[in-house]
């Protein structure tokens, strides 16, 4: 009797290790697993909604969206937002006319001076002095611009990487290496100290233009390299069917290769934009007010001393909306333009 | 003058020329070659004059005596013995060592993580592959700056009682740092230790990712069946094949780790440019700084792509 007890449990025991340690196992844990995640992600939820004082966000959301700017002028930067999202929208869902297309990336360059008439003012607008600019209105500002700057830059320091004159070459390779060599927040920092030691006696540059050229300087030498990569995945034989059609350099360049190369690296290029909106967030070591900095000036404030799980909550969120936002957005016409491929 | 001119339209439309042209005799690009330096020349005589004159202007000049004067400032945590009475290159060359030192540790501890996340990326289990692609998009889509201010403000210093965490005080927990078996990490060091490792784990397993993927599928059947069991299948054959596919990957993420360690200003850790920061504050030689950075960051770059160059070699050669 004794004995078949005992036979009993070992063969419990061993249909249950079976059981575990059978193609059922990893079901097992996962589900396990998951439960534990679940409550995990529900206790921080409800952590972060009830336990948290939202108060030093829900009370600052104007300087978080525009800075100090002031309070009468505020419909432009909110024009200029709206003005974005809505050539943002344009470019994935719009019509697919022939004319609003080929329009469609001037429209995309024009929202950069867009946005610095509207925020700057002048011809019939009141004036905005740059110190007021801030918070994601400034960030977004640098962002566009910096990145509207470096592509040209990018593109012609790449194909200066590839010219046949030797001192040409020899000169871009340089200024690339350098600058890739170089932490951002060294350049940044160059712009905003070094630049007005370089500069004539009398001539003065604003400080958002200055870290505006710094960020086009160092992001040009990386977006040169993504596009010297696409252009080296051109086939030869391009060049040469280009060549026995008769055009020149020049048409080579800018009707064949630029624009297959630019198809070719854009995912890298959006990765360099998102790490490009990411690091405006270094300005704020250089005393810029985008969004850490207003948070920092936030921080400083006595009313919300020490509330800093709260800010950086809410700074991480906001980041990584925007960067999936525009993660989405290359995804998206990245789809468009393999889609485009056939024909 | 007619010939300026016609130097600069030849010049202009052989610019950006990007194959090896047989229209253009060699003369002709000498003559491009010579007339674009001389407008190099032109273009930075321009700006070191400028500079040369704003330095008279200011007061400053350009010289590197300052180096051997005492640096009248105190440092947090030196790696060797310092005193305020030193010199600002001996404090220059802690800064130094300070990076050196939270590079290769975060260097060491980024590797470990990536690489696991990036193998939990590429298994087969569907709930690992959820949880770490969601790690790696949420990491990679927020600012250093941020992750490391919360790293600081948030995880250290918002710790109220002395210790969060004390395991027989072999392992302690606490806002002044991290303590383990007699080893004490400053709360500033250790911020930026994991806010750089953690930064860079989630690229450095995407480069683990693609390395994994590269080799080809055929591989994989291979060894399955020829009955070699997963473990030693993915041991044995996978990842060797895809060591080499890494390197060239990693390399570029440990300069890319290189070059962040300068936030740690951001959480005041002296680190080089930390350092430089407050040189330039106390005497105002922004030149020589920024000179003195450029060339301490070039060799911080040598010596990453030497030391991962002799890894690729050595790689290379066990594979054959």
């Amino acid at each position: 009797m004794n004995h078949m007890n005992l036979m009993l449990i070992i063969n419990l025991f061993n249909k249950i290790k079976n059981f575990l340690l059978s193609k059922h196992k990893k079901n097992v844990f996962n589900f396990i697993f998951t439960l534990i995640l679940i409550s995990l992600v529900l206790r921080f939820l409800y952590w972060i909604f009830f336990n948290l004082n939202w108060r030093v966000v829900t009370s600052n959301l104007n300087l978080y969206a525009f800075g100090s700017f002031p309070f009468d002028e505020q419909w432009r930067p909110t024009l200029w937002f709206l003005s974005l999202l809505s050539i943002t929208f344009v470019t994935i869902y719009g019509p697919k006319w022939n004319w609003l297309r080929k329009n469609l990336l001037f429209g995309w360059i024009g929202t950069v001076p867009l946005g610095i008439y509207l925020l700057k003012g002048g011809f019939g607008l009141t004036p905005v002095m740059s110190r007021n600019w801030g918070g994601l209105t400034l960030t977004i500002l640098l962002t566009s611009s910096s990145i509207l700057f470096s592509l040209p830059i990018g593109i012609i320091l790449a194909l200066c990487r590839r010219s046949s004159l030797f001192l040409i070459r020899k000169f871009s390779s340089f200024y690339i290496d350098v600058m890739r060599s170089v932490p951002l927040i060294a350049v940044l920092f160059f712009g905003q100290l070094l630049i007005p030691l370089f500069l004539p006696f009398g001539v003065e540059i604003d400080r958002v233009w200055r870290s505006i050229l710094a960020f086009t300087l160092f992001v040009s030498a990386y977006i040169a390299e993504d596009i010297r990569g696409g252009l080296q995945s051109i086939p030869k034989n391009q060049i040469e069917a280009a060549n026995s059609l008769g055009l020149n350099n020049f048409q080579i360049n800018f009707f064949i290769l630029v624009p297959q190369s630019l198809r070719i690296a854009l995912p890298a290029l959006t990765n360099q934009l998102i790490g490009l909106f990411q690091n405006t967030s270094l300005m704020s070591i250089l005393g810029l007010m985008e969004l850490l900095g207003v948070s920092r000036s936030i921080l400083a404030n006595p009313e919300f001393i020490g509330q800093y799980i709260e800010v950086y909550i809410w700074l991480a969120s906001v980041y990584w909306i925007l960067c999936t936002i525009m993660a989405f957005v290359s995804k998206k016409l990245e789809h468009k333009m393999t889609t485009n491929k056939g024909y | 003058m007619r010939f300026i001119v016609k130097v600069v339209y030849i010049s202009l439309r052989h610019l950006i020329n990007c194959r090896k042209s047989q229209r253009m005799s060699k003369n002709k690009k000498l003559i491009i070659q010579i007339f674009l330096a001389f407008i190099l020349f032109g273009l930075s005589w321009i700006l070191v004059n400028n500079l040369i004159i704003n330095l008279i202007r200011t007061n400053i000049g350009f010289n590197f005596n300052w180096l051997i004067k005492p640096a009248s400032f105190s440092l947090a945590e030196p790696p060797l013995p310092y005193s305020p009475s030193d010199s600002y290159a001996w404090a220059l060359f802690m800064g130094w060592i300070n990076s050196l030192k939270v590079i290769f540790s975060s260097l060491l501890l980024a590797t470990f993580i990536g690489t696991l996340i990036g193998f939990l990326r590429v298994g087969k289990n569907s709930f690992f592959n959820i949880i770490t692609a969601g790690y790696i998009t949420f990491i990679r889509q927020t600012p250093l700056l941020i992750q490391l201010m919360c790293w600081y403000f948030v995880g250290f210093l918002s710790i109220k009682n002395n210790s969060f965490l004390n395991i027989r005080n072999i392992f302690n927990i606490s806002n002044t740092g991290i303590e383990i078996f007699g080893l004490n990490l400053s709360s500033e060091f250790s911020a930026l230790l994991f806010g750089l490792s953690i930064f860079s784990s989630a690229f450095i397993a995407e480069v683990i990712r693609g390395g994994i993927q590269s080799v080809p599928v055929g591989q994989w059947e291979a060894y399955r069946s020829l009955g070699i069991s997963e473990k030693k299948g993915f041991v044995k054959i996978i990842f060797p094949q895809a060591l080499p596919a890494f390197i060239p990957g990693l390399t570029s993420q440990y300069l890319n780790l290189a070059k962040n360690s300068t936030l740690a200003i951001a959480v005041g850790y002296s680190d080089i440019y930390a350092i430089n920061d407050t040189i330039i504050n106390q005497t105002g030689r922004a030149v020589e700084c920024f000179i003195i950075l450029l060339f301490s960051f070039l060799i911080l770059n040598l010596l990453i792509t030497k030391i991962m160059g002799i890894i690729n070699k050595s790689i290379m050669r066990t594979r054959i």
